[in-house]
């Protein structure tokens, strides 16, 4: 059953066609990847899932009711997380901090609200072990980094989790844990979207790959009836769809 | 599990800035006469509680990336207004007081707005008041004082309580409430977490318009408290009291560790700035130095501050550079 499905989306910027006519769903505990060139319609297409922007037509369906994203509190309010390429983390504070922004765990200090640290620390430990969460992010290495944004979409026990180029600046070993926390929010059951220039990564934690060229949708397939070389030539437009 | 003590680049700041003052401390207490006077002292504090009054406030607007520089005018317009309100229009004490305090989060409202929905710089709008507020009272009062004379109201906030400056208790009660804010509080975390990442706090749904608006108002709010306490020290509302004293409450928060690029800055560490700066002031006094040369001392001062602030704490310490 699928938790989240575009039906023939389409968006314009002027007489610019970003996106034309995308059909696309996503089923709980899988992990789908979507692949395209520059400029292929992408990050318009996680912008709409996210609220960001109002598709030009076509509509969406979260758990099979019509649904409308006006500002991104909208979609997460639904349970629609996205992790932004550059993380949207804020250096200044510790992990639990940037975990638990706009979402903070209060107690009562007689009749004025405080921040309960020790509830928030626990909490974010909880989610990953290996987090330092009292540390400041910016002491933190890319890897951790992914962690602690990815964090946020575990507090939140978000269904679908939408990812901006997860592994583009970090380091090898940095990927494999990232790819690893892709594979654990799988198995809790998260939808997961994966946007990704890297192919073998995308390849590895992917059930299924869509390839986008020039806002069309020209390929949806299972991920171990594909190969990279074809979803190479479907993005170059080599292949014309499969 | 051990907890770990581990001394932050802000810690070694505020270390570093206590010893400073100590030393500045040593230094004027021993090499003129008057230094270490109870009389003296009360000076001191007296000077610095003003200062601090908006000092604190202003940390938070400087970590949030803003700035509020019409400090002194809205002091002087604030005393004049409320004066104004008490003398031509016989208002009681207590509801001229609370106009005052309301007209100054109105106009803390007015610099956000302009800073949020006309993107004007706080800069700008704030040297845009600060000359307006200034030249508005002293047209008013034709630049002659405005006489008060409920003495109940000047000997007490202008007097001592317990020993002490009433102001200094005032400010140490309001420096206490801004230390807990800052740490303790979900709008403490908000106001670092737009200084340090503005765009990221916005994506993920925190309203960084509303937050700035909010501690822009509060620091206008208290520079109107500031006015009225100045009333009640001169006995008079006064178009030309307050005059340099943004340059005092900015050098107080720079010194005390707060980057003007924001993201970074203690409620202790302008405490510690504010004394750091009313004592040199006070101090080359002492040293019969000409005020005018003060003036000089003090922009050194700020500028060294600025230099170290940008060597220790900007670069181990800033927030996201991107805005």
């Amino acid at each position: 059953m699928s938790i989240l499905k575009l039906e023939n989306i389409s968006k314009s910027f002027g007489a610019v066609q970003a996106l034309d006519g995308v059909n696309l769903s996503l089923d709980a505990g899988e992990v789908l990847g979507l692949m395209g060139d520059n400029g292929a319609g992408k990050s318009t297409l996680v912008k709409i899932i996210a609220g960001n922007f109002k598709q030009s037509s076509g509509s969406i369906s979260f758990e099979n009711q019509n649904v409308e994203f006006l500002k991104p509190m909208d979609a997460r309010n639904k349970g629609i997380e996205v992790v932004y390429q550059d993380l949207a983390l804020c250096d200044n504070l510790t992990a639990a901090s940037n975990i638990f922004l706009t979402r903070e765990i209060t107690k009562s200090f007689g009749f004025i609200p405080i921040l309960n640290f020790s509830k928030m620390f626990q909490r974010a430990k909880d989610i990953f072990k290996e987090l330092k969460s009292e540390e400041e992010v910016r002491m933190m290495s890319g890897g951790q980094r992914q962690a602690v944004a990815i964090g946020r979409t575990k507090l939140s026990q978000a269904k679908v989790v939408l990812l901006d180029e997860p592994t583009a600046a970090i380091s090898v070993r940095q990927v494999a844990e990232v790819l690893e926390l892709i594979k654990q929010l799988k198995k809790q059951g998260v939808a997961v979207l994966i946007i990704s220039h890297r192919m073998p990564d995308v390849f590895a934690v992917s059930d299924r790959i869509a390839v986008l060229r020039r806002g069309k949708l020209v390929a949806n397939k299972k991920a171990n009836e594909s190969s990279p070389e074809e979803v190479t030539a479907l993005i170059t437009g080599a292949i014309e769809s499969a | 599990m051990k907890k770990k003590v581990k001394i932050k680049v802000s810690n070694l700041h505020e270390i570093g800035l206590l010893i400073a003052l100590i030393s500045v401390l040593l230094i004027f207490g021993f090499s003129t006469e008057n230094f270490f006077t109870q009389r003296n002292f009360m000076s001191i504090l007296r000077s610095a509680s003003y200062v601090g009054l908006v000092a604190f406030p202003m940390t938070f607007v400087l970590i949030t990336r803003e700035i509020d520089i019409s400090v002194g005018p809205a002091v002087a317009w604030s005393g004049v207004f409320f004066v104004i309100l008490v003398k031509w229009f016989e208002f009681n004490y207590t509801f001229a007081a609370f106009i005052v305090l309301a007209w100054g989060l109105f106009l803390g409202y007015f610099i956000g707005i302009a800073r949020t929905k006309l993107m004007i710089p706080t800069f700008i709008t704030t040297l845009a008041l600060w000359s307006a507020l200034r030249g508005y009272s002293l047209f008013i009062t034709e630049g002659r004082p405005l006489a008060i004379s409920n003495k109940p109201f000047r000997y007490f906030f202008g007097g001592d309580v317990l020993g002490l400056p009433t102001v200094t208790w005032i400010m140490l009660m309001v420096f206490f409430i801004f230390w807990f804010l800052s740490k303790y509080t979900v709008l403490g975390t908000n106001i670092y977490a737009v200084g340090g990442n503005p765009k990221a706090a916005r994506s993920i749904g925190l309203n960084v318009d509303k937050i700035k608006i909010i501690t822009l108002m509060i620091t206008s709010m208290f520079s109107a408290l500031v006015g009225i306490l100045f009333v009640a020290r001169v006995s008079s509302g006064n178009s030309t009291v307050g005059e340099g004293m943004e340059f005092d409450v900015i050098a107080a928060v720079v010194v005390g560790g707060t980057a003007l690029g924001g993201a970074v800055g203690t409620m202790t560490g302008t405490l510690l700035g504010v004394l750091f700066i009313a004592m040199i002031s006070n101090g080359l006094i002492h040293w019969g130095i000409d005020p005018d040369l003060n003036k000089v001392v003090k922009g050194i001062i700020i500028f060294l501050a600025v230099v170290i602030n940008s060597n220790v704490t900007f670069k181990k310490n800033s927030g996201n550079k991107e805005e």
